[in-house]
């Protein structure tokens, strides 16, 4: 049986055309879905019971043990962390909202190791946002900064960008002009129309250039700037100015390189700029499919998008201090739980070690990285595969992620309501 | 009023203690039933301090706190102090002298994050090096330090005295990347080297005594200029940002 408009639950894209073919239960086949999104659906690595460290290595126990362990792990905790969240639905994030208030500790997503500069940019200068809809039909000038969709995003350019016909372009592929900036030719620079090879560290200055120049006081720039002729600067700000709509996507080689947050409140200064002379929109190009739904729900549970601590029973952010990087590596909680995330699998090793040192638990549906620092994981079914939920795109458009098949093990939501109702009864509320 | 606070050995030694209780005006008004936080726990402030008071005082400006034993991890020492002074003989934790309106801090050792973070006024000497954000502003925030004065006598970390609207910030050695991006007013002067100075300032003074690396290329060159006895170069910024901000460099270089 082929089910229809399956959302895909991998990337930021949330790519909702999807045809699965199931028999018995089973994922048989995708369609329409890239390489990431077949792995996704066809991963056969599934854990089917709560296992526990034992000296030598791992017991199953059942899910009453599992859940009872991180409920205790987290109530006697001084500064428990509550880390990923951005591979799990917003109805199981909201209740580690609630979990992590219950027991005054820090709620962290993926997102202080992606976006985060994004969002603390955002907070100085706004966003100058748009839908992706909005740019599949409009945009004309396209430019992907730091970031490489073809092969982290791999359907992003043919369902909004160089390769998506547009309702207000006559002949989208050949209308849209592509520009890539990058320090070196991605698989994306080699399909694009025009590729800026920046030096590393150079994204401030080029952006400063930008601004300079759409303001018309490129004379003062020098011929070359981290790598970039004059010419060249001075070429995509006309091309910039002549465009009837304009997108900018940016990625973690402009977040997590030098200037980090003011890289991007700079390439939004430049898109309020170029809005002075056309239309100009920035986006984020989000990695985990629902990392962007962890900042919704946080905001409007929280205040704030990432990085929470709920340690003095009030909302306190402080990204620097108050993220899952920092704290890890400063050695600054006493336990910590993981969901929807394989920090084993990215985090400095300092982090890592941490992790090892203090009781950790991992909700994740398969092996990963991060079981080897665990003392219990507790597998759970895949949303948008055997669970459903809310999911918000890059572009923060929210979705309902539909299940393809029955599940045979709890959802996220179910896990976690578990637990928050045993905290609850354990603090008699 | 003497305070003398020496830290006890703790069991968790990493997790960091939230002591904004520690300024002259708490110790000037009362000094019984004061608290601390350990993460989630409330503690009393002898659970983590051996505490010893001497004398009285006539007022705040009469209590002076020293501070003994590691206090690395002690955080908000100093927040929102309104006189007298502190005396840190170590190491001391993040956001020290957070919002600091008056009195003076004295830093033996190095400081972490945020120090003097949007402080007011009064006087804060670093003698060891800051962390990043040292004399900067909050998330978020458009205006950081408004005024008073830090010194650090060693380095200073990245994002130094960002968002610089009031005040003077003094660094003897070097200061990391972005000393000084969006400051709006005051005086930042840099004794050794730093990178990308000043980006999108708007206003203020920043002087630079050794080089400025990745040099920013929307300042104006207005020429040479001698300052003090010493030769800088003097350039008008940030232009990307309509800037009216004067920067003064011994020595710059772009990323070309
Ligand atoms: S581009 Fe992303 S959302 Fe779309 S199918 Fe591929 S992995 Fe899934």
């Amino acid at each position: 049986m082929k089910k229809c408009d399956v959302i895909c639950p991998f990337c930021g894209c949330l790519c909702d055309d999807l045809e699965i073919t199931v028999e018995d239960n089973r994922i048989l086949g995708v369609d329409n879905g890239c390489t990431l999104a077949n792995a996704k659906f066809m991963g056969k690595e599934r854990l089917t019971s709560p296992i526990r460290r034992t000296d030598g290595g791992w017991e199953d126990i059942n899910y009453d043990e599992a859940i009872r362990y991180t409920v205790d792990m987290l109530l006697d905790a001084d500064r428990p962390l509550l880390y990923g969240w951005s591979g799990t639905h917003g109805e199981a994030q909201c209740i580690g909202v609630h979990m992590c208030e219950l027991v005054g500790g820090i709620i962290d997503s993926t997102t202080s190791v992606c976006h985060g500069p994004s969002i603390l940019a955002i907070q100085e200068v706004g966003h100058p946002g748009c839908t992706l809809g909005q740019v599949k039909n409009r945009a004309d000038v396209v430019i992907y900064w730091g970031c490489n969709p073809l092969e982290a995003h791999p359907r992003h350019m043919s369902r909004y960008t160089t390769y998506a016909d547009g309702y207000f372009l006559d002949n989208a592929f050949r209308d849209r002009t592509v520009v890539v900036v990058d320090v070196r030719e991605t698989e994306t620079a080699r399909v694009a129309d025009e590729f800026v090879r920046i030096k590393q560290g150079g994204d401030y200055a080029v952006l400063s250039a930008l601004r300079a120049i759409v303001r018309g006081k490129g004379d003062m720039i020098p011929p070359s700037v981290a790598g970039v002729p004059r010419s060249q600067l001075e070429r995509i700000v006309r091309m910039c100015k002549d465009a009837k709509f304009g997108a900018v996507f940016f990625g973690l080689g402009l977040t997590m390189t030098k200037g980090k947050y003011k890289n991007i409140r700079n390439a939004i200064e430049l898109v309020d700029e170029l809005s002075r002379h056309t239309k100009f929109t920035i986006t984020p190009m989000r990695g985990h499919w629902n990392v962007y739904g962890s900042n919704e729900v946080f905001t409007w549970m929280t205040g704030y998008p990432y990085a929470i601590d709920f340690c003095r029973g009030i909302a306190f952010y402080n990204p620097g201090e108050t993220s899952a990087i920092d704290i890890l590596a400063r050695k600054e909680c006493d336990a910590c739980m993981i969901i929807g995330s394989d920090p084993g699998a990215h985090f400095p090793r300092k982090c890592v070690e941490h992790l090892a040192d203090i009781p950790t638990v991992v909700i994740d549906p398969v092996p990963t990285m991060t079981t080897a620092m665990a003392n219990v994981q507790i597998p759970v079914a895949v949303s948008g595969i055997d669970a459903e939920g809310t999911a918000y795109r890059m572009d923060g458009v929210p979705f309902r992620v539909k299940k393809v098949i029955e599940p045979t093990l709890p959802s996220d939501t179910e896990v976690l309501g578990d637990m928050f109702a045993r905290m609850k009864e354990a603090k008699g509320l | 009023m003497k305070v003398t606070l020496e830290v006890r050995p703790r069991r968790k030694p990493h997790l960091p203690i939230e002591a904004e209780k520690i300024v002259p005006r708490t110790f000037f008004e009362e000094t019984d039933g004061l608290s601390v936080f350990r993460g989630n726990k409330e503690l009393a402030l002898e659970e983590i301090f051996s505490v010893a008071i001497e004398g009285e005082a006539a007022s705040v400006d009469g209590v002076e706190i020293t501070i003994l034993g590691d206090s690395s991890r002690i955080k908000r020492v100093g927040e929102y102090m309104d006189g007298g002074r502190i005396h840190v003989m170590g190491d001391i934790g993040m956001h020290c002298g957070n919002f600091m309106s008056a009195g003076e801090i004295v830093i033996d050792g190095n400081a972490d994050a945020w120090l003097g973070r949007e402080m007011r006024g009064g006087t804060i000497r670093c003698h060891g090096s800051a962390g990043d954000f040292c004399a900067a502003g909050y998330r978020g925030e458009k205006r950081g330090m408004r005024g008073g004065t830090v010194e650090v006598f060693g380095d200073a970390g990245d994002f130094t005295a960002e968002t610089l609207a009031g005040g003077t910030v003094i660094v003897h050695g070097n200061a990391g990347d972005l000393a000084g991006v969006d400051m709006k007013d005051g005086v930042l002067t840099i004794m050794g080297d730093t990178s990308m100075a000043c980006a999108n300032m708007s206003g203020g003074r920043a002087y630079v005594h050794g080089t400025v690396y990745d040099m920013i290329p929307t300042f104006r060159n207005i020429g040479r200029e001698t300052v003090g006895g010493d030769v800088f170069t003097r350039f008008a910024g940030d232009i990307a940002n309509r800037g009216k901000g004067t920067l003064f460099i011994r020595n710059y270089k772009y990323m070309d």
